[in-house]
């Protein structure tokens, strides 16, 4: 049944027996069956953004962890044994919010959990103050309230961020790019389900040493297996960005700010600053309003306290709803008079229309999850990131075959394959050094997150640059020794450069750093793994007139 | 909870996968007869069936259904494993 070999060269519909008298007659690339031209757009809407695509699942892949990613990236703040008190905590944070954002109209604290050890904040950039941009931010300690002393880092945020705004362009169109690459997947995705005509079949199928089959069979595997998830990520992908992409039925049906403003009331708990009254107050304090919300949902199921308007007599707080174990986005918040401290209302649901969407978007963040969820979230996503690294590979590997003169590929074949090696083996690279620089570039140095993340591209921008003036498979073989290398010794560097080396903590059981070590082993092992395997790869040789047949058949289930 | 979920799910993978001539061959050396095979089938789905039951239950519909989805996709991946490494073996 599997035999490549049996089929005639001829184009058939589906594998079936011809349907009309029509495609019976035409061969070659005149007729083609619905599974061909599914195929067809498969290879090119996969091919076309496959690399920023690749990029896109693997750093939105580690942005599960990326609250670990940041703890690890600020060594010099200690393992945190338990989460500290979300009602004191935001308290400290407010005291010295009062003094950093000193006339400000709306500042907003993320408090600590489980797994971070910071309280995030951003406030927005005080009426007449030298600095630039809408929105300030800043992270401080839960402990003190005051800045972190740690190290200037934007630590796994910036893998967050690249994951749908990418960088070095307005985050607009970073979010732009990133829907269209989205939309370009979920016509993959669902071409690819048509074309693969034998999902059930051939569910657990793994041809060993067939070359272009075993690929087919490792790229069909990973994207089946993962399927759920893969149409979940990508439809939810595009879902939390929905009212950028398609604004107009909002602006249609929305006639007045006030219509605008119960609206965005239903997407989230960000209130806007109202109008100020211009009779000075003092904030009351936020712990007693926190201690009323963790009455309602719990000791540490608090995210996030915003305050507009603080110092003004028509201050506003709203204490936000955590989202543990909670699969849904939609806001739950107490807003309470920031004056007097009273409670003046309780949002506690939305409609079905933005509770839809509160779940569609909280599936796509997995913020939810408790660690098991977490791990699932993670390996699966690792699994999407190689079904795309596996189909960009595929498309060389099929045309490879039945180049004229394989010393001398042409142009476009050069370019995929070049742009294959940068973007799958040097993204490794750069996301290790992204690390490496964390922890080598001095801790005073201005502008410190920015350099990392400049290094982080200098170094992607290296291995491009490598891979164009190697030969393609030394190139893939080298870049995935130095990623393998780069992983496995990071630990060593960790241990070398700050004072929570593997033993130690394994000693405390701080599992987020001995984890942390453990996962770039596995990681480099993974890498050591394929650049052995490509090393050792002996490419099989045929027979031009027996390949001419034999290829064909197999196009079509690719 | 989530262990057993993947268990369950483990072993539902492996009985369709024995469900099928192909992996019968690679697994157990020999096809089974078509009883058996129908068997395996029956079972493996069954034990489908079964396993989200039992995740929903315990976890709700919410994460049940998150539980489920993550557990099955990485189940067939050790499936897929096991009988290549089975394969490999025989080879």
């Amino acid at each position: 049944m599997a035999n490549p070999n049996d089929a005639t060269p001829q184009v058939r519909d589906n594998g079936r027996a011809p349907k009309s008298a029509k495609s019976t007659k035409s061969t070659g690339t005149q007729s083609k069956g619905v599974r061909q031209s599914m195929s067809d757009l498969h290879t090119w809407a996969g091919l076309l953004v496959g690399w920023l695509l690749y990029a896109m699942f693997l750093t939105g892949t580690v942005s599960y962890f990326k609250e670990e990613i940041s703890q690890w990236m600020r060594p010099e703040l200690a393992h945190q044994q338990q989460v500290p008190d979300p009602a004191a905590v935001s308290q400290r944070v407010a005291t010295t919010l009062a003094t950093l954002a000193d006339g400000t109209t709306q500042w907003s604290v993320q408090l600590p959990t489980a797994r971070s050890n910071l309280a995030s904040a951003f406030w927005r950039t005080p009426p007449g103050s030298a600095q630039k941009g809408m929105f300030q931010e800043g992270v401080f300690d839960p402990a003190t309230g005051h800045a972190v002393t740690a190290r200037d880092t934007l630590g796994g945020e910036f893998f967050y961020r690249f994951h749908f705004q990418f960088y070095y362009m307005p985050v607009m169109w970073g979010r732009w790019l990133a829907g269209l690459c989205a939309m370009f997947m979920l016509v993959a995705i669902v071409s690819g389900v048509i074309t693969h005509k034998k999902i059930f079949v051939d569910f657990f199928t793994f041809r060993w040493g067939k070359g272009q089959r075993s690929w087919l069979d490792a790229h069909n595997a990973l994207s089946v297996f993962g399927l759920p998830f893969h149409l979940m990520i990508t439809y939810t992908g595009l879902v939390t960005l929905m009212t950028m992409y398609m604004p107009w039925a909002g602006e249609v049906a929305l006639k007045s700010a006030a219509q605008r403003q119960e609206v965005a009331a239903q997407l989230n708990a960000f209130i806007r600053p109202g109008k100020r009254q211009g009779v000075a107050a003092p904030l009351a304090n936020v712990d007693r309003m926190v201690r009323e919300a963790q009455a309602r949902w719990g000791e540490n199921n608090v995210l996030r306290v915003t305050v507009t308007n603080p110092g003004d007599a028509s201050a506003r707080v709203a204490v936000s709803r955590g989202e543990a174990l909670r699969v849904s986005v939609s806001p739950q918040y107490l807003l309470f008079d920031g004056v007097s401290g009273k409670l003046l209302e309780t949002h506690d649901h939305v409609g079905g229309a933005a509770e839809t969407r509160g779940v569609l978007y909280a599936l796509h963040m997995g913020r939810f999850g408790d660690l098991p969820a977490r791990w699932l979230y993670f390996i699966v996503s690792l699994a999407g990131t190689a079904m795309v690294g596996t189909g960009l590979v595929m498309w060389t590997v099929k045309r490879r075959q039945k180049l004229p003169d394989p010393m001398r590929p042409y142009f476009g074949f050069r370019l995929v394959e070049r742009l294959n090696i940068a973007s799958i083996a040097g993204l490794s690279i750069a996301m290790t050094g992204y690390l490496w620089s964390n922890r080598l570039l001095p801790v005073a140095l201005p502008h410190r997150a920015d350099t990392e993340i400049n290094a982080f591209f200098a170094i992607w921008a290296a291995t491009l640059l490598y891979a164009l003036v190697r030969p393609a498979k030394r190139a893939w073989i080298e870049l995935l020794w130095l990623a393998a290398a780069l992983l496995a010794l990071l630990p060593v560097l960790n241990a070398l450069t700050t004072q929570r080396p593997f033993w130690r903590s394994v000693a405390q059981g701080d599992f987020v750093f001995a984890g942390f070590d453990l996962m770039m082993w596995a990681l480099a092992a993974l890498h050591a793994a394929l650049a052995w395997r490509t090393a050792t790869h002996r490419p099989r040789e045929k027979a031009a007139g027996k390949r001419a047949t034999a290829t064909l058949p197999q196009e079509e289930e690719a | 909870m989530v262990g057993l979920t993947l268990g369950l799910c483990v072993m539902a993978f492996a009985f369709l996968a024995l469900g099928m001539e192909r992996h019968q061959q690679a697994v157990l050396g020999r096809a089974l007869d078509a009883g058996r095979t129908r068997g395996f089938r029956i079972a493996g789905w069954c034990a489908l069936v079964i396993t989200l039951r039992m995740i929903v239950g315990e976890a709700g519909w919410a994460m049940g259904l998150v539980y489920y989805a993550g557990c099955t996709s990485l189940a067939a991946g050790i499936v897929y494993g096991a009988i290549l490494w089975r394969q490999r073996a025989r080879a």
